[in-house]
């Protein structure tokens, strides 16, 4: 998701006004000038004035440069693969870790580690160009070596759920 | 000399040597694929760690960051893809190589050089350390405070972005460190109103997001790396003692430069090498020569990524400042294993330290034989393919992130911050400075409001300590420093204007 400095540093800008506007509403320690609220005041400032050079495109020419040491010391070629194939449907594909990570935090309890695990393996292999056999049989694979090793040596409670493993 | 043989007894336990092991081949394989850095190895191995004893823990993430840094090597003499960050300076260099038909010269002076760079960047943390250790006792937190702040704005400088956006990203993660109620009066700040978010943000989920999950996200938009022919290596090794012999000055300046960045809080790895590659550069007789395969440059950068990485480790131990992002991590790790960093750590818990320093070394020594064994091995372990390996890694970072405290709530947390560093990186912010924002975040409030608490809300006590303003203006020197850098560019362009 590449935006511009104006959006990302308006962003950065409003974060550190509210950090500072939060910072100042908190409450002060009894009998002391200094609490809990100098600290986000200082930072959320600091976020303010620096979100504003940003959007004003200061320091854009360091990272320019610096971008193109790093090509002139990389493959073309590599660099190309870098760019995506366009269309935003497509670049929508980046949500998918993300999404597998919530799915395991609502759905394990429930499913139990066995499927949640094997559904997130073989969904991310899958993803990424895997044929669906060599993604189921490494889901399996995948989960029950993370099992044994999370599981038995380390003794991680990981939930049972409709399905569990033999050992 | 009691300490020493203690010290030797602590490493030579069972489970230590059982962790060195796995941990180098675990180190050795994670750095080795590309796009796996470092960082991400160590940060998945911290769940781990939990269940270790405290030098077991420490060993394995000292021999897999050793391990790692070396290891992304590999990819980047072979396929011209780094493997870690701090291979991208000479990976052109080493490629040439490749290219040449010799990458077991390329990848040898790699191994020879990483391992010797390593021994001696233990060297000097073994006697540094102390040295500091013992004036680290005069400090306040006055000095504490601009040490820290030294600290964030040394990892903003090497950035290799613009400065203004890693300060922002920095200011970012110490936003992130006020979230909790760990604060000066006990609050909940930043909470609103969820449990969870009372404990405050851990480094460790932060880290597993910003470092695995979004190269997950990365791998999934772009195209698959090209496959390795498999082929046959000569002897690795060969010529390397000859290479010593002759490169000896280039050696010794790469593992000088190495140390002192290492050193250097919040500079790490990384940076040591595209400085060393430049340094060596600009310095050599024949600069026309590099970039076509010449061993100048490698000999240099080898030497000097390995022993930051063991410097790293000084501002780590004597004061709780990582040096980079993989110290980041460890500082966590000894702290959760009762070795809290500070400078009475030499004296109160002295054979603990030999024994990391013994690590060190033992680490180092095995990276030649088992490096030697991954090179040969490489085809094979590269031709895993990316659908394997980055599936497997983001069902490591739900249950990594769920077992460092049982809590479903770390994994959300993973989840966030693979969006946030994903779209960070995407725009130019260094995630690196906001990590170690976060990390250090806590001790920088504590330090900086204990102090104004101590002075009455005067700031003149910051700057009036001897050590306090050497610090404070070396601090201030690196704010300026991009504005100075910007200053002199724009007068050499008017004089070109003019001329």
């Amino acid at each position: 998701m590449q935006l511009s400095d104006r959006i990302t540093g308006l962003f950065v800008a409003v974060l550190g006004a509210a950090a500072a506007y939060g910072g100042s509403k908190l409450p002060p320690v009894p009998g002391q000038q200094v609490g809990p609220n100098v600290f986000p005041m200082v930072v959320g400032t600091g976020l303010l004035f620096c979100g504003a050079l940003i959007a004003l495109g200061v320091g854009r020419r360091f990272e320019e440069e610096a971008e193109a040491e790093l090509v002139a010391h990389s493959d073309p070629n590599a660099l190309a693969a870098e760019t995506p194939p366009s269309g935003w449907i497509y670049s929508l594909r980046v949500l998918i870790p993300p999404a597998l990570l919530l799915f395991y935090v609502y759905a394990v309890d429930f499913l139990g580690f066995l499927i949640t695990g094997v559904t997130i393996v073989a969904a991310a292999a899958l993803a990424l160009g895997a044929r669906w056999w060599f993604a189921l049989s490494f889901g399996l694979f995948t989960t029950a070596l993370i099992h044994l090793a999370f599981a038995k040596m380390l003794r991680v409670p990981l939930p049972f759920g409709l399905l569990q493993f033999p050992w | 000399m009691n300490t020493y043989t203690e010290a030797l007894g602590l490493v030579l336990q069972a489970d230590v040597i059982i962790a060195i092991l796995c941990s180098a081949v675990y180190g050795m394989i994670v750095g080795a694929l590309p796009g796996l850095t470092a960082t991400m190895a160590t940060a998945l191995l911290v769940p781990v760690t939990f269940y270790l004893s405290p030098i077991a823990a420490i060993a394995a993430i000292i021999t897999s960051s050793a391990m790692a840094i070396f290891a992304g090597d590999i990819p980047g003499a072979l396929l011209r893809i780094p493997g870690t960050p701090a291979s991208a300076a000479y990976t052109d260099e080493a490629y040439a190589y490749t290219r040449k038909g010799q990458p077991e010269m390329a990848l040898g002076i790699g191994l020879w050089f990483s391992a010797l760079g390593g021994i001696i960047g233990t060297f000097a943390l073994m006697i540094v350390a102390p040295q500091l250790a013992e004036f680290a006792l005069s400090f306040s937190t006055f000095e504490y405070f601009w040490l820290a702040f030294l600290g964030l704005m040394c990892a903003t400088l090497v950035a290799r972005s613009s400065p203004v956006k890693a300060i922002a990203s920095m200011l970012l993660g110490l936003l992130v460190a006020c979230v909790g109620i760990e604060n000066p009066a006990g609050t909940p700040r930043f909470t609103f109103g969820s449990t969870d978010l009372l404990g405050g943000i851990e480094a460790l989920p932060v880290l597993v997001g910003v470092f695995a999950v979004s190269e997950v996200m990365r791998a999934m938009v772009t195209a698959e790396p090209p496959r390795l022919a498999s082929r046959r290596f000569g002897s690795i090794l060969k010529g390397q003692l000859e290479l010593t012999r002759k490169f000896v000055k280039l050696q010794v300046r790469g593992n000088l430069i190495g140390i002192a960045i290492g050193a250097l809080p919040g500079a790490g790895a990384d940076i040591a090498a595209w400085v060393s590659y430049s340094v060596s550069k600009r310095f050599s007789k024949t600069p026309e020569k590099f970039g076509t395969g010449h061993p100048e440059g490698l000999v240099e950068s080898g030497a000097s990524n390995n022993a930051a990485l063991a410097a790293g480790w000084v501002p780590a131990l004597l004061f709780g400042i990582p040096g980079d992002t993989i110290t980041a991590i460890a500082i966590g790790v000894l702290y959760m294993k009762g070795l809290n960093p500070g400078p009475t750590l030499f004296t109160e818990r002295a054979s603990s330290m030999y024994a990391l320093y013994y690590i060190f070394i033992l680490a180092n020594l095995l990276m030649i034989p088992l490096g030697i064994l991954m090179i040969r091995m490489c085809s094979k372990i590269l031709s895993a393919p990316r659908s394997a390996i980055m599936s497997m890694i983001i069902l490591m970072c739900a249950v990594g992130a769920f077992a460092t405290g049982n809590n479903l709530f770390a994994v959300v947390l993973v989840a966030v911050f693979g969006v946030i560093g994903f779209v960070m990186e995407r725009n130019g912010y260094p995630v690196a400075a906001m990590v170690l924002g976060i990390v250090m975040g806590t001790m920088v409030e504590q330090n900086f409001v204990t102090s104004l608490i101590k002075s009455d809300g005067s700031i003149w006590p910051f700057f009036s300590r001897p050590v306090a303003s050497l610090l404070a203006a070396m601090t201030i020197a690196a704010v300026l420093w991009p504005v100075f850098a910007w200053l002199l560019r724009l007068r050499r362009r008017l004089q070109t204007h003019a001329g």
